[in-house]
């Protein structure tokens, strides 16, 4: 197989494995049973699912790519030619796509946290097995 | 109630007016409209016109922008006016001039208990976030006469990561850093700057706005490097405006006009 098929088979499978995270997170969002897991699922699911989707996008754009480096050579003139003409601009799109991931990476957990916070200063009560004033250190205890 | 019906009558007149207007328009989707066939003996069409001499002239690779901060610069300047003026009337209706001392309309939330783990892990993010936004911002900005982005979209991204701060770390943090002195006369200076460039070139001899005649001020190598740069530099006026309305609205709206407290 040449280089193209192999790296098409790894993005699609990176992305159809994010498409799976994010049907987990959309199930999660619909049939847990109370705000915090809703957002448990939400968070988590949609940070690793944008993860895995962007960074196939990222593998995709390698698929002309040349890995063996052979225009490159040791003078300013052939590396100019490969960063600004040649293969140069595909790794431009990937460290943008990588960028974008740790982006996503950082303010994705933040965004979930500060919605169930505030979820919490707003008194929502948790779906807890045993009801009452003490209940959530209970159930964190036993 | 005079007043109102003064309204309707300039409402109505002036739709009269634009679908009177209208009747001169050529057909839907006529080959021989101006845009599409060209005026009867001066051969190309508006369109064709654009797509063939905008590099040769202004060395803009992306027609889009050209055609928006040069050819109809005049238009994009009255948006930042708009846009300035739209930050005065949210200041003429919210802001409240005269307050009691130490009575807010909203309290601030004691922080101290409760609110320290959220601090911590919304701040810090945030504190990594804020440069890298606001550098993004730049770069948009930066390529306004080059490529997609631009001044507005530029000014929008630099105002959101000020209104980060303050949703972030307190209203009153983001006010040390751009204090309502500072907004009001960033979104004047926008519009000046804007409106200095297109003056600069009347003041040479030639139109209002029309950029080629900066050259020799500028010592571009010819006329549409001229106005390369002078596309810049009317994109860097309206971020002025759009940034510091942007963070206006919210300071506003955050504190009731009271630019105190806030959320």
């Amino acid at each position: 197989m040449d280089q193209a098929g192999i790296i098409t088979i790894i993005s699609v499978a990176l992305i159809a494995l994010g498409l799976l995270f994010f049907l987990g997170a959309a199930i999660g969002l619909f049939r847990f049973p109370d705000f915090y897991a809703r957002m448990h699922a939400a968070g988590k699911g949609d940070t690793l699912s944008s993860l895995l989707v962007v960074l196939g996008f990222a593998v995709y754009q390698l698929h002309d790519f040349d890995f063996t480096f052979s225009t490159l050579e040791f003078n300013l003139q052939s590396w100019k030619a490969w960063m600004f003409h040649g293969d140069g601009l595909i790794i431009l799109i990937v460290l943008k796509l990588i960028a974008i991931c740790a982006f996503i990476m950082i303010t994705s957990p933040t965004c979930t946290h500060a919605l169930m916070d505030a979820g919490w200063e707003d008194g929502i009560e948790p779906e807890l097995k045993e009801k009452g004033a003490n209940a959530l250190a209970k159930d964190i205890d036993g | 109630m005079a007043m109102k019906w003064l309204a309707l009558v300039a409402v109505v007149f002036t739709g009269a007016l634009l679908i009177y207007g209208v009747s001169d328009f050529p057909d839907w989707g006529s080959a021989d409209s101006p845009a599409n066939g060209g005026i009867e003996g001066a051969g190309r069409s508006v369109s064709q016109t654009f797509i063939q001499e905008t590099k040769p002239l202004t060395h803009v690779p992306n027609m889009v922008t050209a055609v928006l901060a040069d050819y109809r610069g005049y238009d994009t300047m009255f948006e930042t006016v708009v846009v300035f003026a739209a930050g005065m009337a949210i200041f003429a209706v919210l802001r409240v001039l005269k307050t009691v001392d130490g009575q807010h309309s909203r309290v601030i939330r004691d922080r101290s208990v409760d609110g320290d783990h959220q601090r911590i892990i919304v701040g810090t993010t945030c504190k990594i976030l804020i440069p890298v936004i606001q550098m993004f911002a730049l770069y948009v900005v930066a390529h306004g006469h080059h490529s997609p982005g631009g001044g507005f979209q530029g000014g929008v991204i630099l105002g959101a990561s000020f209104i980060l701060l303050g949703l972030s770390d307190g209203m009153e943090t983001a006010m040390e850093r751009l204090s309502e002195g500072k907004f009001v006369a960033m979104a004047a200076i926008g519009v000046l700057i804007y409106a200095g460039i297109g003056l600069l070139s009347q003041f040479v001899g030639r139109d209002f706005l029309d950029y080629g005649a900066l050259q020799p001020l500028l010592g571009t190598p010819d006329e549409g490097w001229a106005r390369s740069h002078a596309m810049l530099g009317v994109e860097v006026g309206v971020t002025f405006t759009v940034t510091a309305i942007m963070f206006a609205i919210y300071v506003n709206l955050a504190s009731k006009g009271e630019l105190k407290g806030g959320l």
